[in-house]
């Protein structure tokens, strides 16, 4: 039967490698025509001094320069045009690069989700009644304790009331609240689910919802403590120049790239990558 | 006399007129919308603090006493009765809850020419808070001391200012 093995060993080299077409190889012509410009002009901001263009010819090709590739012909499949994509690569660089200050975040009056002893940390300024936040938190959430970046992040909250929006106050005592009793992000997504019908008198279901009990609910509302925590909370974000929610920083540093799932869970395997095993 | 019928004839002209309108408007603008969409439209923006832009001011500026400036007391009631400089007028920061629109009101009614205001001079500071918040509910030539009550405290314990 060894035999057998003689004409496969001939075939081999005929047989089409299986791969996996990348977010550059499914892109319409308009689409193509948009990412090559920007690859003609733009450089990766490390990991190849040249063009994008001519990054990718290299062999091999530096993984941050096909990580990056990857991502903005993503985003120019969504119909980011080259003006937007220049902008997302630029900021993306000065989150990455490092070259700003490291700040202060505290790891007090906060929820951790995700796995705490993790090298990278994403720390999520966010506002309960914030509509944005209602909607990229939980998909961070889920990222860092079902997807890709489950066991690879500690996603820290804090709470910052942002004071014009309605039941500002309400929603983030309950927050904070909920975050003292160890329960935040739970609160956090169950407020968020209902976002749009949200009322303080909603409160009490939601601390059921949220596996919360209701009377050490009570009892802890009721302590000065609470709103202490959630003033020092805000005072924190204020003195790291927090200004709008969400605000996130990665290992301290400003989040200034775009701030879409997508972006936000490759900025942080980029992270992962850069510290290294 | 308008009967239901001539109503909704009405109803339909005009909707139909705003809708050709629209469409030609459509037209003839350089990148006219599609009619049905391509692609997603990112609609969702952070939700900033609504503060506008302020001025530092030194705790020696002479502007602090000038008669056209509203001075303005951001520390809560203890603090102001330990100390605070006479004429100023009292609206402690909370750093949770907006100043309330009566008195937001109230203030822009004194018609100063400009508004100095000053808090506990801690990090951060509740007198540059609250000259914020007042500048982005449309106060206008609004500044905060520098170094807040205990910077202001040490530089008028030469001049005598306070109280």
């Amino acid at each position: 039967m060894r035999w057998l093995w003689i004409p496969l060993a001939l075939l081999a080299p005929s047989i089409p490698v299986v791969t996996t077409a990348g977010p550059c190889d499914d892109l319409s012509a308009d689409r193509k025509a948009v990412i090559d410009a920007v690859f003609a002009s733009e450089h990766p901001y490390d990991g190849c001094d040249d063009t994008f263009a001519a990054c990718l010819k290299a062999d091999p090709v530096h993984p941050l320069v096909r990580r990056l590739a990857d991502w903005m012909c993503s985003k120019a499949a969504r119909g980011a045009d080259a003006a937007s994509l220049k902008r997302s690569l630029e900021r993306r660089g000065l989150t990455m690069m490092r070259p700003g200050k490291v700040h202060a975040i505290a790891s007090e009056f906060d929820a951790v989700a995700g796995c705490t002893r993790a090298p990278v940390r994403l720390t999520l300024y966010a506002c309960a009644r914030c509509p944005f936040c209602s909607k990229i938190l939980p998909e961070l959430y889920r990222e860092a304790t079902n997807g890709r970046l489950a066991r690879r992040v500690a996603l820290q909250l804090k709470a910052f009331p942002i004071k014009s929006h309605k039941w500002s106050t309400e929603s983030n005592q309950a927050l904070q609240t909920a975050i003292d009793l160890g329960r935040g992000w739970e609160f956090l997504l169950a407020m968020f689910a209902k976002f749009d019908g949200f009322h303080p008198d909603r409160i009490p279901g939601l601390v059921i919802e949220s596996g919360l009990d209701r009377t050490a609910f009570a009892d802890m509302t009721a302590k000065p403590s609470v709103r202490e925590h959630l003033v020092e909370s805000k005072k924190e974000g204020l003195r790291n120049g927090v200004e709008a929610t969400p605000t996130l920083f990665l290992n301290g540093r400003r989040f200034l790239a775009d701030l879409d799932t997508e972006t936000v869970v490759d900025c942080v395997l980029e992270e992962l990558e850069a510290l290294g095993p | 006399m308008e009967t239901p019928r001539t109503i909704v004839r009405d109803a339909v002209i005009v909707v139909a007129l705003s809708v050709a309108a629209a469409a030609a408007f459509n037209a003839i603008r350089p990148a006219g919308l599609p009619w049905i969409a391509d692609r997603e439209y990112e609609t969702m923006v952070p939700c900033p603090e609504p503060l506008g832009e302020v001025d530092s001011v030194a705790p020696n500026d002479p502007g602090i006493h000038h008669e056209r400036t509203l001075l303005i007391d951001a520390r809560d009631d203890d603090a102001r009765a330990a100390w605070s400089l006479s004429g100023a007028v009292a609206v402690p920061f909370d750093w949770l809850e907006p100043v309330p629109d009566g008195k937001v009101r109230e203030l822009v009614r004194t018609r100063a020419g400009r508004v100095i205001v000053f808090g506990d001079g801690g990090d951060p500071d509740s007198g540059r808070e609250l000259a914020r918040e007042l500048a982005g509910r449309g106060m206008r030539n609004v500044g905060f001391v520098r170094g807040g009550a205990p910077a202001l405290r040490a530089s008028s314990a030469g001049e005598g200012g306070g109280r």
